[in-house]
């Protein structure tokens, strides 16, 4: 699984891997990282994952051509992915996940069973976007794919729990959102005041443990600190 | 401890922040690049006032706007053509100047250009939040200024040297509408007619334009895939499935889905940073690489 690289302007450019993204594809991605980082360290700027690409931004031009005149020489192995997996305590009730019912309703499934087919999988950390702290997370059972809404909604709480697309996620910040809301947790994915400000890397997995509405009105108050196995 | 001053927002538009060069190497946790919009006018100022180049700056892209200072120090402009006035005083397009303690800066219409940059000596001293002051929701306590808000600056009594006291204060830079562009990773997936279109026609900016992105009027049509979320940067240009095109700026996200078909160099960026809403913009490739080395 050999990346191209694509010179975008000057100082920017990116490796893009062929295929849907999943876990050879990240371990792919991530050895390239870590081999860019410490072959290139004083020529960059910054390197930036996606789902299919990696960008990196260059100090200066020669910098880039130097990459890519060596490209066919790197071929790092696979980096073996984290076995950590992080346990994310969620409510899922309709009062703090407005669309379980209708989600559960559309998809011919009680909304235990829901519950059951969104916590019983592991979910793999690709990167973070979209806002500061919201995982990309690879994994969603086809069954609870569902086309994001029409019509966004203004106000997504932080914390809330979500399905859109072939994705699940977590919001880390009040936010708009086309997402459909399943529960809640009570972790905060993105604390500022701290560096680095989120607690998992990408490679790690999550996996959602239903906690009832007790639980979750207890963590509000005094958020938990995330935990891993 | 260096004495700490205050400067006051007496009178503010929405939209006015404090910005630097924003947080590089903060998207590997989701956190936009941030920092001025017009980076030139950022850099020009702390020029002047011979500030660290990250010294943080205001950002005011509305008229209607006055700062009482506790203490002295210089300030500098940039950026935007207006009318300032220094306790009613015309300030004739000078670009450095000494305040004393209780004087009143006011800042009248944008007569040119769409952001004005307004620097302290050392630069304000809100605090850095991920390696950066720039003023982003959720990160920063504000997200915009408002009246009655205060500013911490360290006082500075020095005058500001002679040799800067007649340093041009000029909007020609961003006359142009023209804005150099580098074909977007996704680029190839237009047909002929799409990209004739994108690079051959005027595009007027409309009034959906803020700190993440500007969205353009005339639509590209287009029946492009929604494609894997990949990172995006300030100045990519987006092409949504509804065929609008959005050039995101600086508080962009740091990844997107939308195919993304154009990338403008950097200076076109700070041109962009000075356009209005009804502008006229054009895209135009910029040189390769060979022949601009």
């Amino acid at each position: 699984m050999k990346p191209i690289y694509l010179s975008i302007s000057p100082t920017l450019g990116e490796l893009h891997w062929d295929g849907a993204p999943d876990d050879a594809l990240l371990a792919s991605q991530l050895a390239w990282m870590e081999m860019i980082q410490a072959e290139y360290s004083q020529q960059l700027l910054e390197v930036r994952q996606g789902f299919t690409a990696l960008s990196i931004r260059w100090k200066r031009s020669d910098s880039q051509l130097l990459l890519q005149s060596e490209l066919s020489k790197h071929q790092p192995p696979p980096k073996e992915l984290p076995s950590r997996i992080w346990e994310v305590p969620v409510c899922y009730d309709p009062h703090n996940g407005r669309d379980l019912a209708d989600l559960a309703l559309r998809h011919r499934m009680s909304i235990n069973q829901l519950i059951e087919l969104h916590s019983a999988q592991t979910y793999r950390l690709h990167f973070f976007g979209f806002l500061p702290g919201f995982m990309y997370l690879n994994g969603l059972p086809p069954q609870l794919h569902t086309p994001r809404k029409a019509i966004p909604d203004r106000k997504v709480e932080a914390g809330s729990v979500a399905i859109g697309g072939g994705q699940t996620g977590i919001y880390p910040q009040e936010s708009p959102g086309g997402w459909h809301l399943i529960g809640r947790t009570p972790l905060q994915p993105f604390d500022p005041r701290r560096n680095p400000p989120v607690w998992a890397t990408p490679g790690d997995r999550i996996k959602f443990e239903p906690i009832d509405r007790e639980t979750l009105e207890v963590h509000l108050q005094n958020p938990p600190i995330p935990k891993a196995k | 401890m260096k004495e700490t001053a205050l400067a006051t927002i007496l009178r503010t538009g929405p939209g006015t922040s404090v910005q630097d060069l924003g947080r590089t190497g903060m998207a590997r946790f989701g956190v936009p690049l941030s920092g001025a919009m017009d980076l030139r006018s950022l850099r020009w100022v702390n020029h002047l006032l011979q500030n660290d180049e990250n010294a943080a700056v205001l950002e005011i892209s509305q008229p209607g706007f006055s700062l009482r200072f506790s203490a002295p120090t210089c300030i500098a402009l940039a950026g935007a053509l207006t009318e300032a006035r220094l306790n009613g005083a015309s300030v004739a397009n000078s670009t450095i100047l000494p305040v004393h303690a209780g004087d009143r800066l006011e800042i009248g219409a944008l007569a040119k250009g769409a952001r004005l940059y307004l620097g302290v000596k050392k630069g304000f001293q809100t605090p850095e939040i991920l390696g950066s002051r720039s003023f982003y929701k959720n990160l920063t306590d504000q997200s915009f200024l408002s009246k009655e808000s205060t500013l911490p600056y360290h006082p500075d009594s020095t005058l500001p040297q002679r040799q800067h006291a007649k340093a041009r204060w000029s909007g020609d830079w961003f006359d142009t509408d023209t804005l150099s562009v580098h074909p977007g990773p996704d680029f190839p997936l237009l047909d002929k007619a799409q990209r004739k279109r994108l690079l051959e026609e005027a595009f007027t900016l409309s009034n959906l334009a803020d700190r993440m992105g500007m969205q353009l009027v005339e639509p590209l049509p287009n029946e492009l895939p929604e494609l894997p979320t990949n990172p995006v940067f300030p100045g990519m240009v987006q092409l949504t499935a509804g065929g609008k095109l959005l050039v995101l700026l600086r508080d962009a996200q740091v990844t997107g889905g939308y195919p993304r078909v154009l990338f403008l160099e950097e200076e076109s960026q700070w041109v962009l940073a000075q356009k209005k809403p009804g502008d006229q913009i054009r895209f135009c490739l910029a040189k390769s690489q060979e022949t601009r080395d």
